[in-house]
């Protein structure tokens, strides 16, 4: 009886042991973000775009997370699909959603207004912003964030589609570049490293 | 009795016959879930999504649709470039082929059924008539739900 006893405490004191162990593990440990980290010690090139309701720059949203993504409205495939986890995101985030700002640069001046590439952002989430500029002002713009895009004339009645990089860039509140997300990271894990970089 | 069975089993025979007759020779295409993306009136291209099961012998080949709802109609595919940027590009060959006994996907970054000049709102539960056309299959009508994607 008396040994049975011992065996018991030992058991539940392991026991005991194992799920401190496990949850200070998990309060403790470095968060991992699905996002590729960027360290920069340069602030994110400021820039000054056309939006429907006049320029807009980067600076404009510093204290709030801003996700620069580059695109254009012909796009019905590859940027649908981005601006839908985008949209996914804001919702996950809920309350949060107000500290982020998305904004869809086109890459396609030529066939993109302001008004076009706002009315086609907004379709996904009312929030998000849409600029664009002169050829010269994107190619800045573009180059300044690694962001390839080319024109390519196609046979066909699309006339010509725009190649792009389609990856997310996350400048955080103080106006670095923090993070980058690749085509087809899913909304809830944009949800997750947003709602980090909001909580520190 | 012996003529009892003896018909019997002639009536086998020629049901066996005709089971043999009828085994399908050359593609069967079957089209399921096919739907296309809700999209502002200010983006001119759509695109359709759908899985192309073909359950023949033979090979088969879509090679292009049509539709009251676009201007155009074209076959394309997203890709990755090199270097992580993406591309979209009439699909290598003008078609999309269908082994026999194989399943192809158009999906979200990849293959689509290009709408071009959309001629119709898509707004979710909008239900688009598409006519697909098939090397052998010939044409196959279908209807295309426009819906939110699903996770
Ligand atoms: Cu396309």
């Amino acid at each position: 009886m008396l040994r049975n006893r011992h065996f018991w405490f030992g058991f539940i004191g392991t026991l005991l042991l194992v799920g401190l162990g496990w949850w200070a593990w998990d309060r403790f440990r470095p968060y991992a973000f699905h996002g590729t980290v960027l360290q920069s010690n340069e602030p994110a090139p400021d820039f000054t775009l056309m939006s429907a309701n006049g320029p807009v720059s980067l600076s404009d949203f510093r204290g709030k997370i801003v996700l620069l993504y580059f695109g254009y409205t012909f796009c019905p495939d590859v940027c649908p699909t981005t601006l839908t986890e985008l949209k996914r995101a804001m919702e996950v985030l809920g309350d949060d959603a107000d500290q982020v700002q998305v904004i869809m640069v086109s890459v396609d001046p030529e066939r993109d207004t302001p008004e076009k590439v706002q009315e086609y952002v907004e379709y996904f989430w009312p929030t998000f912003l849409g600029v664009t500029g002169t050829p010269d002002q994107i190619a800045e713009v573009a180059t300044q964030y690694g962001i390839y895009y080319e024109k390519r004339e196609v046979p066909g009645a699309t006339g010509y589609l725009m190649d792009h990089t389609a990856t997310v860039t996350v400048v955080d509140k103080d106006g670095y570049i923090k993070l980058i997300f690749p085509f087809g990271t899913p909304g809830e894990d944009i949800a997750a490293d947003l709602k980090y970089l909001i909580d520190h | 009795m012996k003529r009892f069975v003896g018909l019997f089993v002639g009536m086998l025979a020629l049901v066996a016959l005709a089971a043999c007759g009828s085994k399908p020779q050359g593609p069967k295409i079957v089209i399921e879930n096919a739907w296309g993306r809700p999209s502002p009136k200010v983006a001119t291209a759509g695109a359709f999504y759908m899985t192309i099961r073909n359950e023949g012998t033979e090979d088969d080949a879509l090679i292009g649709a049509d539709s009251d709802a676009c201007g155009t109609i074209e076959l394309h595919e997203s890709y990755m470039k090199e270097g992580g940027a993406m591309g979209m590009r009439p699909v290598p060959g003008g078609k999309i082929v269908i082994p026999a006994g194989e399943t192809v996907e158009l999906k979200m970054g990849g293959l689509h059924i290009m709408c071009i000049d959309k001629q119709v709102d898509f707004q979710p539960g909008t239900k688009v008539k598409l006519i697909l056309h098939f090397e052998k299959s010939g044409d196959i009508p279908i209807e295309v739900e426009i819906r939110n994607p699903m996770n």
